[in-house]
């Protein structure tokens, strides 16, 4: 038998690279159709329509995790950090996630305690995982429930709170959390859109910047998820 | 008013019907390569006002091409969007440094974008 040539790793990326062009075709197509750019559609066949396009969209979503996931492993992760307004990071995925919080029956606040300095982070990734939070909040709420977020400094740190009254997270699953394709049974059962791979990406992006993520939580009643990054100063 | 004419250099025959579509239905006129040299060609002859270019063709890549477009006296103020999959911030920089006006992603732009970013580089072009 001849010996791989490639690493799974390997496969993953050019496999997910390979994805990308057909998937953004099919988007496309479809958001002609949506928008009756060539003719209008029915009701039904547009609901049908918009149904496809979501699950394009999240066709895509994990082509970019998996590549994500493929970069970590192969230590090839890039942060490109430069001074950055988090506050208004969190707030523009704020007013993103706020239609699908609706859908959910689920409200969204943000606070911010005291005056945020600019951190030298890399703006995208962490807004990746602000949205990564924010979307499992969203997704994990089991009833009509509120999701709170908190910015605040604490010392040379700022601290990010995320706090859901969602299904929380099992006791004996709990240090599974961060492991790659992980998700919960009750997850599984409640949304069918996570690949288990949000918050795997986020541990490695919020550690890479320098900070931790960690989280509280108690079955039933819900989860807070927090990560922390350096304020970055002269001194240290 | 005479329509702008846009070139699409694009390899894949499913993304280059969909955006010729979209900007047709927009009102410009369209003209599309599937290669780079043929891209190269048909802007020597058509003279387009606009290109939008793919950067991972058969051959000649995109970041080979728009060199050649920007080294050319006859062809380098012609405003070039790149429209790719390669979303590094390595191949954005270079996209742009190479003289590029915009650089979009595939994956992440909706179609419905492109004629309002066609529109805005052919205008922030006209008032240099």
């Amino acid at each position: 038998m001849k010996p791989n040539r490639y690493k799974v790793s390997e496969v993953i990326s050019i496999v997910s690279h390979q994805l990308k062009t057909p998937l953004s075709a099919i988007k496309g197509y479809l958001e002609v159709l949506v928008s009756d750019d060539v003719g209008k559609t029915n009701p039904k066949q547009k609901e049908y329509l918009k149904d496809a396009l979501a699950n394009v969209q999240r066709m895509i979503n994990l082509v970019k995790d998996l590549l994500d996931v493929s970069q970590i492993e192969e230590g090839r992760m890039e942060l490109k950090p430069r001074p950055t307004n988090l506050e208004k990071i969190i707030r523009e995925a704020v007013k993103e996630f706020t239609l699908l919080a609706q859908a959910k029956n689920c409200t969204l606040s943000f606070d911010v305690k005291g005056k945020i300095p600019l951190l030298n982070i890399d703006p995208l990734k962490i807004r990746q995982v602000v949205s990564n939070l924010i979307s499992n909040a969203i997704d994990y709420n089991e009833r009509k429930g509120k999701v709170g977020l908190l910015l605040e400094r604490k010392g040379n740190k700022v601290l990010f709170h995320c706090k859901d009254c969602g299904i929380g997270i099992p006791e004996k699953e709990k240090e599974k959390v961060f492991k790659k394709f992980y998700r919960s049974e009750k997850a599984m059962a409640l949304s069918t859109g996570g690949s288990g791979l949000g918050l795997f990406i986020s541990k490695a992006i919020i550690e890479k910047s320098g900070g931790k993520i960690w989280f509280q939580s108690q079955k039933g009643k819900g989860s807070i998820f927090y990560f922390s990054l350096p304020i970055k100063t002269k001194n240290n | 008013m005479k329509k702008s004419k846009v070139l699409i250099i694009e390899d894949d025959r499913f993304l280059l019907k969909l955006y010729a579509d979209k900007l047709q239905r927009e009102g410009f006129e369209v003209l599309s390569s599937l290669t780079g040299e043929e891209g190269l060609n048909k802007v020597s002859v058509e003279k387009p006002d606009l290109i939008i270019l793919d950067l991972i063709l058969p051959g000649k890549n995109g970041f080979e091409v728009l060199s050649e477009l920007k080294l050319n006296p006859g062809t380098k103020d012609i405003p070039v969007i790149i429209l790719t999959n390669l979303g590094q911030e390595a191949d954005i920089k270079k996209g742009l440094e190479l003289g590029a006006d915009t650089y979009l992603v595939k994956t992440d732009f909706s179609l419905s974008q492109l004629p309002e970013v066609v529109k805005g580089v052919l205008v922030k072009v006209k008032k240099k």
